[in-house]
């Protein structure tokens, strides 16, 4: 078991779940997801733990229905050579939300924006939350939930005419340059393709 | 010297031009220099760039110069699964072509989607942009890829340039589609071991 378990039920007692050792010797501990950030901050600059390094933030949903949604952080510490799983578990029935990391990792930031692609997990506080791997635009849902069909919701004809929608030549948004701002001093053709959205609009957005 | 006198006298008792068709001879000069565009995605694009190497070689063929801008090809090799996010941009390759323009799907994925019966992968190409010639396997060796050029050679050959239709251009219907929607469910349908699998959970 990994030492830092132990500190941090000494720190923030009711707060952190049962821990265990899962098959290849890692520790996994699981926390309540009001205390995320500040359970984060702690490992990541308490000196002895200085978890420096988020390796992966990834999500697990189980087939039992009644089963929460695991939100799982794979931490490394460089200095104590040290792995760490840390769990967050979101009951179905109410609203998936957690606060993001981004803040603490800065490499949080795609590895959330998967999550949130693929589960629907909706990180607050995140800088720039938008589908990474589905184009900004997929209207079926979230791919790896159980209750998701294998082959989409919609038919292969709706699909292919949604997809062959897509400019495959529309690199930006505002979203994505976080420039609005700075929307001026844009050359413009950028700006005129900004202001004309030709990257499409959400179905069902409005 | 006698020699040379000889072959001067022949030369000048048989005629310096020859008879053939239009067709045979335009066809023969397309079908034996394809510049390939290669769109490849996936393991099939490892077996095209073994197919394009010293061993097998396809520049014997005529493919010598790939095209690796659209507007310069003559035959699109899709070579891998295409993902829905990579739909508009193989129709948009395929767009920039000029005529005459042909197009091989390489591969069990780009033809039917193979494996991947899933939400993010197209169900074969030939939704998105029309194909000349399928080349299965998963993924085919390069003697299939080499076979499947062949028998674009044949269909080449067999082709007229007094028929318009053959050279006219496609694009996508008011629905931007290229085929009726009930035809692309049809052939999106699941075959072999994906009937196995249920639509919905």
């Amino acid at each position: 078991m990994n030492p830092s378990v132990d500190a941090l039920r000494a720190t923030f007692g009711n707060a952190i779940g049962r821990a265990l050792v899962a098959r290849d010797g890692e520790t996994i501990v699981t926390i309540g997801r009001d205390a995320l950030l500040d359970v984060m901050r702690w490992l990541r600059d308490t000196a002895g733990h200085s978890y420096d390094y988020l390796v992966d933030v990834t999500a697990v949903e189980y087939r039992d229905g009644e089963r929460p949604i695991e939100l799982v952080y794979f931490l490394r510490s460089l200095e104590q050579r040290a792995d760490l799983r840390v769990k967050v578990e979101l009951p179905k029935e109410q609203e998936l939300v957690v606060d993001s990391v981004v803040g603490l990792w800065a490499g949080a930031d795609w590895l959330e924006r998967e999550v949130y692609d693929m589960f629907g997990v909706t990180f607050r506080g995140h800088p720039d939350l938008r589908r990474i791997l589905m184009w900004e635009t997929y209207a079926e849902g979230y791919p790896l939930r159980k209750d998701f069909p294998l082959r989409g919701r919609f038919s292969r004809a709706e699909q292919v005419r949604q997809a062959l929608g897509a400019n495959p030549e529309a690199h930006y948004s505002m979203e994505e340059l976080s420039i609005a701002e700075a929307f001026e001093e844009l050359p413009e053709d950028m700006r005129e393709r900004l202001r004309r959205g030709e990257r499409g609009k959400i179905p069902f957005s409005e | 010297m006698k020699h040379v006198v000889e072959t001067t006298e022949v030369a000048g008792q048989s005629p310096n031009w020859l008879l053939t068709r239009l067709d045979d001879l335009v066809n023969w000069a397309r079908a034996n220099s394809l510049w390939p565009m290669p769109f490849g995605t996936a393991c099939c694009a490892i077996e095209f760039m073994a197919t394009a190497a010293s061993r097998f070689d396809f520049a014997r063929f005529g493919m010598e110069r790939q095209a690796f801008s659209p507007r310069q090809a003559d035959v699109l090799i899709c070579a891998g699964r295409l993902p829905f996010k990579l739909a508009p941009v193989i129709r948009r390759v395929y767009d920039q072509m000029p005529q005459p323009k042909w197009v091989i799907s390489m591969g069990a994925c780009a033809s039917t989607g193979g494996i991947f019966d899933n939400y993010a992968m197209v169900q074969g190409i030939d939704t998105i942009v029309p194909v000349d010639v399928y080349v299965p396997g998963c993924p085919p060796r390069p003697e299939g890829l080499l076979y499947g050029v062949l028998l674009l050679h044949k269909k080449i050959k067999g082709e007229t340039v007094l028929d318009p239709e053959l050279r006219r251009e496609q694009p996508l219907d008011d629905r931007g589609l290229r085929l009726p929607p009930e035809q692309i469910d049809e052939i999106s349908e699941p075959f072999g071991n994906s009937v196995h699998q249920f639509r919905s959970a």
